[in-house]
């Protein structure tokens, strides 16, 4: 059974923002709406011994969604494949999927009154292209495929490197994997 | 814009206040009428208590961005507003049902029905609590939101919603005598409001109306310690995210509206209720209410308090807010 | 993929289109019908991007019908900077503009004129075609600042710029004052990859940018002081004999003077300098030295130190060949241009400039490097040993702060037009009150541009800029890489914009240089170019569906048979070119342009010292401030301010904050960060507000945080080789705007 994921290779990203906006232009998303940030962390220490790393952020499509059971309408729904994803058509705008989110990753669409969020671009996925995100990275620090595929390349980067998974302690088990 | 609307606003604080009031109040008629030896609370108590739900589903709605759809929130039973949207309307109807058993008129054909009434009340107690309680048990679950996190927020809010109930019974059994005076006097038999009149007959002065404002000051006690407890706890917390969340109500930009919670809103009616002066219960209950909108109105702005993934607050911040002039251009 | 369009639709063609927001030309697949682009992405097939595509890239279809754009020729009316404009037909903007040049030409001579560019974004050698048919030697670009000086002081030495890396092979990567994480995509890409195969990387740059933060060293040196850092570097290569004694032997001139030069320039004599101790410079010397072999990569950062630059590009050009990591295996190689297709510089028509022409050239009696002195020295060295010759559009230019004097001071003579074209000089050149004074004062100007720029607003007319997707595109390093990869255009032109090549062919047939211009449509020129590649194509859009590239096959070590393109055939470490030209012969130490230890008095009044000039993403230059999708994500400028700095002047992060130089401030936002030294601040480029008036005085801001305003132009401020002016290394002063500044500036 496949299970998307994806792998952020945080030594390699630099914090250009080419993923946040292919996402923004190409999913046509209002300007306030934005599924993938790139944070900064840093530079940490004093100058001149420091570090600095970069830190894109995206919906974790999570084994155990916090905003799946928490929809009153089954608007929130997850696929078998793990991608979590808005029936648009359902969804009455109450939040709760926003409120329950550890990540930030919905966000209040004000021009439909509903929650948008990242679907890991599975329309592309069915005509067998990447996410935008993913395809945009010059650096190719964002890896996705199929984590129960041992030949995969996740799975493979997730086997044979350290990785993390953010807010892990939270029990949500996020299906995006950071390497650092 | 980087999160206008992006969180839950005070209109959602103001339906939990009056869907936890109209809960409490429900409870409160529900214990009076199965173990009250045959008093009622007063109808206009028992009346506002399904209405102030309804209130509350009002405001609910409103905050939906999809309010014409507001019929869809019934359809997850896994999720908790879901159960709490359920459990309310049965209350609101089983509440009103109760509630017209009061009235002294042949519409209201079941209102000598003793049995029914005690049915009615056992549904009263149990969706009245549920709906006392469940945007605790909400909240507490949102692994999120560092503030509500936990066991300790259901209780808070299912002690709220008994309080204000409590405290609203208690302002309509003052209201009653006085209300119905007041349009007896100013009414002509033909009009609608003149046969309401006529509905909000006193009630004969019950026990419980001395013990109410005891049963107040207790709760309002129980509120400062666990309200104080609460945020002992956060602030010394897990993690560093809980405390911050809670550093805004000691010593943050909330903290001042939490004093007056925990003074006007608590403390002074604890000892308005004890006063033997006439008026000071009322006024305390009054104070009651305000107080109890005041700590659902800081609950939700608490809540705004998310778990922050690193670097993350800084990009927020760096993002328009939604006044610069570049945005208002017709660019792409 | 647009969401809603569906790509699959009958009638939707694929172009090998390429991104031009920068000129690393990544590859573009348009998804184009009935002549309208649907969507874009990057080409996986794309040798430099491979699918990959930046934010700008990505914003391509909201740049090419956006509503602010630039889509009819208009003709002022009412004053300068009014705003007022008439919209003409083209043909009739031509002919206006044409008569009003032969006008200036019959009274004030060709010279009059000049022409004005900004950094590699158009078909440059048609504007010096142009401008050599017409009689003129003034055009300029922004070339001082990027990359030519070092071109044309690195070919004096060993006959041509060692631009193509082969790191493929290499294992030591000097990024001399480069941040390609910020703003060359594909170049940061290749290094990681590499990286991740054992290269080492070494980051010259005062600040910890997002490359630096990559590298196995980081060498945080004062803004301007990289003289210093490489006369350092030789004299530990030498001193402590790591140089390739047969290298040095049998290929290079000079050696010994050189020895002798720099015997005083140790790491101690340079760590005060430099800031950095004399360990840093010893050991970030010997990784280069030993891990071989190595590469040193070119970055903007030496061509913008002002008076240092020239000796500074001289010192560090010498370390390749004192390593021997030139034009061997893995080292940085001396490709030559093309002998394979057909240059830019000849399809430049430079022998049609009269020689008494060339002697007019604005600046060259001071600034010889890229000027007809120097080129012409280089360039006869070059045809004797290549047979061809740099881009003469480029390597040999007007001097920019002089053209702009010429206008306002009618000396050496009267400059009355300047045509200006992929550029907003107001933001991009140096010394902005210099630049505004003179473009007000100019009798004539015309604007080509995609966008109503402060530059345009002020202009006589404003001629429509067709772009990226509307163009053929051949990706060439500026007319001097012996390989091109070329591109096709997605469609024709929308309303009335044109290609720049069209343009100047419209200029110059107006103005009877029909018989020269026989290519009607940029293809045409451009499969002219290739024609001699014999790739049994057709035309040119055959050549891009069908062949595409052309990477000739490496030959390293050319000059074991053929020797160096120099006066000896050697590397002339000790350079005769330069030295016949005016110039040092051995690269002489001066300070950068404004410091604390030539000038202690400017030091006190400002005490920090400054570097403005680096790229950042999304934006370019004075680009995209309009594409609201990318000004949302940066919509404010933001100075790097070490917190301690900071808080000593309580400042706080977020803060409105003056950054001022003796030639006056500007506004920026405060951002704390420990990336860089607490004596040095860092200025971000090319900002103004376009959604502000763009009407005289306003113009869209551009006073207000603009970093040229910060910078100085004067003479003695400016590199004597080349006259490139300093964007790093001046003097500044910071304090906080208060609130009463609000109402100041909006």
């Amino acid at each position: 059974m496949t299970r998307y994921a994806m792998v952020m290779d945080t030594r390699r990203c630099i914090g250009c923002q080419s993923c946040t906006v292919a996402c923004k232009i190409h999913n046509e998303l209002p300007l306030d709406i934005i599924y993938n940030p790139v944070t900064t962390i840093g530079p940490t220490g004093t100058f001149p011994d420091l570090t600095l790393s970069f830190l894109p952020l995206i919906c974790m499509h999570c084994d155990n969604p916090p905003c799946v059971d928490t929809c009153p309408t089954t608007a929130s729904v997850q696929r078998e494949d793990g991608i979590v994803y808005v029936v648009d058509s359902k969804c009455v705008g109450c939040l709760s999927c926003i409120m329950a989110c550890p990540y930030g990753a919905r966000q209040h669409n004000h021009e439909t009154g509903t929650v948008s969020k990242c679907d890991f671009c599975k329309d592309r996925l069915e005509q067998g292209k990447l996410p935008h995100c993913v395809a945009t990275c010059h650096q190719k620090a964002r890896i996705f495929g199929d984590l129960h595929d041992p030949d995969s390349e996740v799975s493979k980067l997730v086997k044979n490197n350290r990785t993390v998974q953010l807010l892990g302690e939270l029990n949500t088990d996020p299906s995006v994997f950071y390497i650092y | 814009m980087s999160d206008k609307h992006q969180n839950w606003g005070w209109m959602l604080a103001v339906d939990f206040f009056f869907a936890g009031m109209g809960g409490g109040m429900l409870v409160i008629a529900a214990v009076v009428e199965l173990f009250g030896g045959g008093t009622r609370m007063s109808l206009l108590g028992n009346l506002l208590g399904p209405a102030a739900m309804c209130i509350g589903c009002g405001f609910l709605m409103l905050e939906l961005g999809k309010p014409l759809r507001a019929w869809r929130v019934f359809m997850n039973p896994k999720a908790i507003l879901t159960v709490g949207a359920w459990m309310m309307s049965v209350a609101i109807v089983s509440g009103f049902i109760y509630a017209a058993m009061a009235i002294p008129l042949n519409l209201i054909f079941w209102r000598e029905w003793a049995i029914l009434g005690k049915c009615l009340a056992v549904v009263n107690l149990v969706t009245g609590l549920v709906v006392a309680t469940y945007p605790g048990v909400l909240l507490g679950r949102l692994k999120g939101r560092p503030l509500w996190v936990g066991p300790g927020i259901m209780a808070l809010f299912m002690l709220s919603s008994l309080v204000t109930g409590c405290a609203l019974h208690y302002l309509c059994a003052l209201l009653m005598p006085v209300l119905g005076t007041l349009l007896a006097s100013t009414l002509t038999p033909a009009s609608a409001l003149y046969f309401l009149s006529v509905v909000l007959v006193p009630v004969p002065d019950a026990a419980i109306w001395r013990v109410l404002p005891g049963g107040i000051a207790a709760l309002l006690l129980l509120q400062l310690l666990l309200w104080s407890g609460y945020l002992w706890v956060k602030q010394s917390g897990a993690t560093a995210a809980e405390a911050a969340s809670a550093q805004r109500w000691i010593s943050g930009d909330l903290s001042l509206a939490f004093k007056g919670f925990m003074v006007l809103g608590t403390l002074a009616p604890l000892v308005l209720m004890l006063l033997p002066v006439e008026a000071a219960p009322a006024l305390g209950a009054v104070l009651v209410l305000l107080g109890g909108v005041t700590m659902r109105l800081l609950t939700i702005r608490g809540g705004e308090d998310r778990t922050f993934l690193p670097g993350e607050q800084k990009f927020r911040l760096r993002l328009p807010t939604g006044n610069e002039v570049f945005l208002r251009k017709n660019w792409r | 993929m647009s969401k809603t369009v569906d790509l699959n639709q009958e009638g939707v063609q694929v172009k090998k289109s390429a991104c031009y927001f920068c000129h690393q030309n990544c590859g573009v697949l348009a998804y184009v019908k009935d002549n309208k682009v649907l969507a874009i992405e990057g080409d996986p097939e794309f040798p430099t991007n491979q699918g990959g595509l930046c934010s700008r890239g990505n914003s391509a279809l909201q740049h090419l019908d956006h509503p602010d754009r630039i889509n009819y020729p208009l003709k002022r009316v009412g004053q300068r900077g009014e705003g007022k404009w008439q919209r003409i037909p083209w043909q009739q903007a031509i002919d206006e503009i044409a008569a009003r040049l032969s006008d200036i030409k019959g009274q004030f001579g060709a010279e009059a004129v000049a022409t004005a560019g900004g950094t590699q974004r158009t078909d440059d050698w048609a504007r010096r075609r142009f401008m050599n048919l017409f009689g003129s030697p003034n055009g300029f670009h922004n070339a001082h600042l990027c990359w030519i000086p070092t071109f044309m002081v690195e070919t004096a030495i060993y006959g041509w710029c060692p631009f193509d890396l082969d790191l493929g092979n290499s294992r030591c990567l000097v990024l001399w004052g480069q941040n390609p994480g910020a703003s060359g995509m594909p170049e940061m890409h290749h290094i990681v990859e590499l990286q991740q195969k054992g290269l080492k990387v070494i980051v010259i740059d005062p600040r910890y940018t997002e490359t630096a933060s990559k590298a196995d060293l980081w060498l945080p040196l004062r803004p301007g002081s990289d003289l210093a850092l490489a006369l350092a570097w030789l004299h530990v290569i030498i001193y402590s004999g790591l140089f390739d004694q047969e290298y040095v032997d049998t290929y290079c001139e000079g050696f010994e003077a050189l020895a002798d030069h720099v015997a005083d320039f140790s790491p101690e004599w340079a760590a005060p300098l430099t800031w950095l101790t004399p360990d840093q410079i010893r050991d970030s010397a010997v990784m280069y030295a030993t891990n071989k072999p190595g590469n040193i990569q070119w970055g903007t950062s030496v061509d913008q130190i002002g008076r240092p630059a020239g000796a500074t590009m001289h010192a560090r050009a010498l370390l390749r060949a004192l390593t021997g990591n030139l034009d061997v295996p893995g080292g940085d190689l001396l490709t030559g241009p093309s002998r394979e297709f057909i240059t830019d510089e000849e399809m430049e028509a430079n022998d049609s400039l009269p020689e008494e022409q060339k002697a007019k050239q604005i600046g060259s009696d001071r600034f010889k490097m890229v000027t007809w002195p120097g080129y012409g020295r280089i360039a006869e060295l070059s045809k004797a040993f290549w047979g061809k010759a740099p881009t003469a559009e480029w390597m040999c230019e007007a001097h920019p702060p002089s053209v702009f004097r010429a206008i306002l001071s009618e000396k050496p003579y009267p400059v009355k037009a300047l045509l200006v074209s992929a550029t907003n000089p107001i933001s991009s050149y140096g010394e902005t009150n210099l630049v505004m004074e003179a473009l007000r004062k100019v009798d004539f100007m015309i604007t080509s541009d995609y966008w109503m720029t402060p530059t345009a607003a002020l202009s006589d007319y404003v001629i429509p800029a067709a772009g990226a997707l509307e163009r053929p595109t051949i990706t060439s390093s500026y007319g001097c890489a012996d390989f091109l990869l070329a591109s096709q255009r997605a469609i024709q032109p929308m309303y009335e914009r044109r290609n720049d090549y069209n343009f100047w062919r419209d200029l110059g047939v107006a103005l009877g240089q029909q018989e020269h211009w026989p290519w009607e449509t940029v293809e045409d020129a451009y499969f002219h170019k290739i024609e001699g590649l014999g790739s049994g194509t057709e035309n040119y859009d055959q050549f891009v569906e069908n062949v595409r590239f052309h990477f000739p096959e490496r030959e390293y070590s050319k000059f074991k048979e053929r020797g160096f393109a120099t006066p000896s055939g050697k590397v002339e470490l000790y350079s005769t070119v330069l030295e016949g030209l005016g110039y040092p012969p051995l690269p002489e130490y001066v300070g950068p342009t404004e410091n604390e230890i030539d000038h202690p008095e400017l030091a006190e009044k400002y005490p920090l010292v400054l570097t403005t000039g680096g790229g950042f993403m999304p934006f370019h230059h004075s680009e995209h401030f309009q594409i609201k999708s990318l000004r949302y994500l940066r919509h404010e400028p933001y100075m790097d301010i070490n917190p301690a700095t900071a808080a000593s002047l309580s400042i706080k992060d977020g803060d409105w904050v003056w950054i001022e130089t003796a030639r006056g401030r500007i506004r920026q936002k405060a951002n704390l960060t420990n990336g860089i030294d607490p004596r040095v601040v860092f200025t971000q480029r090319g900002w103004w507000y376009p959604e502000r008036d763009m009407r005289d005085p306003v113009l869209g801001g551009c006073t207000e945080s603009n970093a040229n305003v910060l910078t100085t132009t004067a003479d003695k401020d400016c590199d004597p080789f080349s006259g490139a002016w300093a964007n790093r290394g001046l003097l500044c002063r910071v304090y906080k705007a208060d609130q009463s500044d609000d109402k100041e500036v909006r």
